[in-house]
This record gives C-alpha cells, structure tokens and sequence, in this order.
C-alpha cells in the first residue's frame, strides 16, 4: 500500500484529537497503528476509511484522495473490520455478505456464491453462515466480519482493533483470522493492542499518544523502542504469541 | 402444571369478584332477553368497532409515518407542525377531540359520515402515537449499522430499505398490535359523537330496556374478545421478535 498523510487535524467538540500529523509509507502490506485508549489511532483509522471529515491536511491513500464527502467510490474498495463486529443484525452471516455484493457491487449471487462460499470455508464459518449474528459467539462474529470485508476484495483492509470486545480466547480465534489476511498478501492496517501479535505480522508500525505519532518504523521498534513513551506503553501491555486457530 | 393451576385460580378469584360486584348492582334477576332482541343491532355495532379500528390503525400507520417524516425534514415548518399536533394530541383528552372533530371540523369539511368523521379523528390521535413509534425505533438502530452501510458504500436509499426498514419493521410489530388495541378501546369514546359502534348500541338498548348491569357484562365481554387476543398477539411478538443487536 501506499499512504500519505500530510499536517493532519481532525476535532471533536472542538478538542483537537489528531494534531498536525504527518506519515508517509510506501510498499508496504501490514501497517500496524499502536498506543493506549484515546491516543488517536481509531480515529486515524476512520478517517483514512474516508468515514468522517477532518479539519485539515490531507489523506492519500494507493492514489486515492481521500474527502469525507466524496469518498463514496473510495470506501467501496476498502474493507472495514470494526469493534464490534457491526454485522448487520437482522440478516444471516451469509446474507450479510450478499447484501453488500449484490446491491453495492451489483455482483450476481449466482456467479459469486462459490467465492464466499470458500471465504466462509476458509474463516471456519460455514456451518454458521444461515445462522444470525446474536446466534454466533463474538469470535465468529468478528471473523464473519473480516470475511465480509474480503469478500469485496478490496484494495485495502482496515481493522479497527477487532479483538477489544472479546475474552483471550476469542482473541486468539480472530487474531489468528487475520494473520491468514497477512499470509494471502493482503494489504491491511489494523489498530491493535495486541503488541506480540503486531510484532509478528506487521511490516511496519505506528505509536500514537494524543494525536500524535511519537515512534515509527518496522517491528524492531518493538523491540527497542527509542522514545520514553513507547518504553512506557510496552512495558505495561500483554503480547501475543501467534498461533493456531 | 403448577403455572396453569395458578392461570386458572387467578381467573376464577377474578370471575367471582365479577359476579359479585355484578350481582350486587342487579335489582332484579339478570335478564338478557332484551339484549337477545337487538343482537343484530348489538352485532353490527361490534362490527362497526372492528371495522372503525382497522380503519383508523391504517390511517394510522400513514398518519404516523407523515408526522415522522415532518419532523426529521430539513425544513422547520414541517417540523413544527408536526410537533405541534402531537403536542396537542398527547395533551388533550380523546373525547373532547371526538366532539369537537364531529360537531366542527366535520361541518367544516361538509363530512356527514359518522364513521369516517370517527375513522379520521381516531387516526389522527392514534397517528400521534405511531410517530413516536417510528422515532424511537429507528433511533434504537446502533450507530454502527448506519457507519457499516455508509463504509460498504450503501446509498441513503439503500441503507434505509436494505438496513434500517427491515430492523424498523420487526421493532415497531408489537408496539403497533398495542396500538390497535388502544385504538379498540379508543372507539369506544367515539359514542360521543353518536357513532353506531359497540358502546354506543349497547347504550341504546340499556336506554330502552333498562338492564344496565347486563349491558356493561356484554359490552365487557365484548371488547375482551376483541382485545385478549390483540394483547397475547403482542406478548407472542415481544418473545419471538427479541433478538439482540
């Protein structure tokens, strides 16, 4: 992927949440934003989705410019894995799928049901696709999210810490669901909390805290951090040892 | 076995109080015979109540919808005008409406018709209601399905019929039966405007046979018919429709 964000702000209320921000990163497939609650990261992450409008600067994204209000052809080709799943809650994993291919991508059931078919085969969810989202357990739900994501293909997949709502074992089960994104040479960038996990996928890696990118670089800035802050936030965070799923 | 053992001691405990509260306002034996020789009067009134009510819960329904769609409009006096007739309605008794709806809007609009005078008014009440329905089920779809739809590239058509109407539908089902309940019970006032429904029959033949206690046992009887049903009907759909989001 290739992004390019320039002197960035963005307000909430107006409390400046992201401030003067700048990045620019170029062939890479996982990018990984880090830090603590309320550092920015998400909302980095939604405003690249071109999901919410900022006050100043500029997002560039494989070419993309990214505007809020003309981002709607944009945003059909990036995938989006949120929170909490955000799966649509009155219809079926299966038709949760199909709806976005059918009435956004005009995609023909027909032609593409093999296609989401091995998707769901892939994830471990096709004995769960007729069933609701409230029928799966929050694991499924975040892993039938992803596949909705994929199933676009996208140019680019955004995760928006998709392991925050679930217990260490349903981690585990989506982590490992999404370091299969990685190994099929999918761009992503994901905002996690799950240091070891971004050790283990991530090309490169963003810290934010208050707005601001304070480290950056490949994984080896997990590894000795030069600023006190991310010396501070890894030493008080839980890794992740990769795995099966 | 012990629930339905306690159903039906609570029904017989609640039977008894009946005939006793029933009992002691009879002088006279109970007699029905005067009511055996209106019963085609009595059984087009009711009638007349089943139909009024549908009626006016389909007005009802559009009714509702216009004054939802009013008040989300981009334009204030939309907006105002349909807060000003639910703030009317929600703050003025139903009978008092009835009259003045009969004796001057009526004669205003040249509507001689007992029945659609009674249909309109009761629409426009119970239509009062319904708008809040609406409000408050779409306002109990999750932010996060609204962002799912604009991130997947839905349109504002398309989110609305392929997101938002669906869920609204399943969520606005039980609180709509109670509504046709009320508006069963509602009918009932529109005997002040000498409207040929139940009530107002039954009154005729208290006035001409002078058995009032077994006027009020049938007239009871006979909305409960109506009513039981519509009231199970709501429970049924709370439990069946209860899905979380």
């Amino acid at each position: 992927m290739k992004l390019k964000i320039s002197n960035l702000k963005k307000c909430y209320d107006q409390k400046g949440v992201i401030e003067n921000l700048s990045l620019e990163v170029e062939d890479i497939q996982v990018l990984s934003l880090i830090g603590a609650s309320g550092s920015g990261k998400s909302t980095l992450l939604r405003l690249i989705a071109g999901l919410e409008s900022f006050e100043a600067g500029s997002i560039e994204v494989n070419g993309h410019n990214v505007v809020e209000s003309e981002a709607v052809e944009y945003r059909k080709k990036v995938g989006f894995v949120f929170q909490d799943h955000n799966l649509f809650s009155h219809l079926s994993i299966y038709e949760n799928i199909m709806l976005v291919l059918e009435k956004v991508h005009h995609r023909n059931r027909t032609e593409v049901e093999p296609e989401v078919k091995k998707l769901l085969e892939q994830f471990g969810l096709m004995e769960h696709a007729e069933k609701l989202p409230h029928q799966i357990s929050g694991g499924q739900s975040q892993r039938a999210s992803i596949v909705r994501a994929l199933s676009i293909r996208p140019e680019l997949i955004l995760l928006d810490e998709p392991t925050s709502s679930l217990d260490p074992i349903l981690t585990h089960e989506v982590l490992s669901a999404v370091k299969l994104l990685a190994e099929d040479s999918i761009d992503f960038i994901i905002v996690t909390h799950e240091i070891g996990f971004a050790k283990s996928v991530a090309d490169y890696i963003v810290f934010m805290e208050e707005g601001k990118i304070i480290e950056q670089g490949d994984r080896n800035i997990l590894e000795s951090p030069k600023s006190p802050e991310l010396k501070r936030f890894l030493s008080k965070v839980l890794t992740f040892d990769g795995g099966q799923m | 076995m012990k629930k339905k053992l306690s159903f039906a001691a609570a029904i017989l405990i609640y039977i008894m109080f009946y005939i006793f509260i029933a009992m002691s306002a009879l002088e006279k034996n109970i007699d029905f015979s005067a009511y055996q020789s209106y019963y085609r009067v009595i059984l087009n009134g009711w009638f007349t109540t089943i139909a009024i009510s549908l009626v006016a819960l389909v007005m009802a329904i559009f009714v509702g919808l216009i004054l939802y769609l009013m008040r989300e409009s981009k334009f204030a006096v939309l907006y105002y005008i349909s807060e000003i007739h639910k703030t009317i309605i929600f703050g003025t008794p139903l009978v008092v409406i009835a009259i003045i709806a009969y004796y001057y809007i009526g004669d205003a609009f040249n509507v001689d018709s007992k029945f659609w005078v009674g249909a309109i008014t009761l629409a426009l009440y119970i239509g009062a209601y319904i708008a809040d329905i609406y409000k408050g089920a779409v306002e109990a779809i999750h932010i996060n399905q609204w962002q799912t739809a604009k991130m997947f590239g839905f349109t504002r058509y398309q989110t609305y019929r392929y997101v938002v109407f669906p869920q609204v539908i399943t969520g606005i089902l039980p609180p709509l039966a109670g509504q046709f309940t009320m508006t069963i019970k509602s009918s009932a006032l529109l005997a002040y405007m000498a409207t040929d429904e139940f009530l107002n029959t039954i009154k005729t033949v208290q006035s001409v046979s002078f058995r009032y206690p077994e006027g009020f046992i049938i007239v009871t009887i006979g909305y409960l018919i109506l009513t039981i049903p519509l009231i199970m009907l709501v429970r049924m759909l709370e439990k069946k429709l209860n899905y979380k989001v």
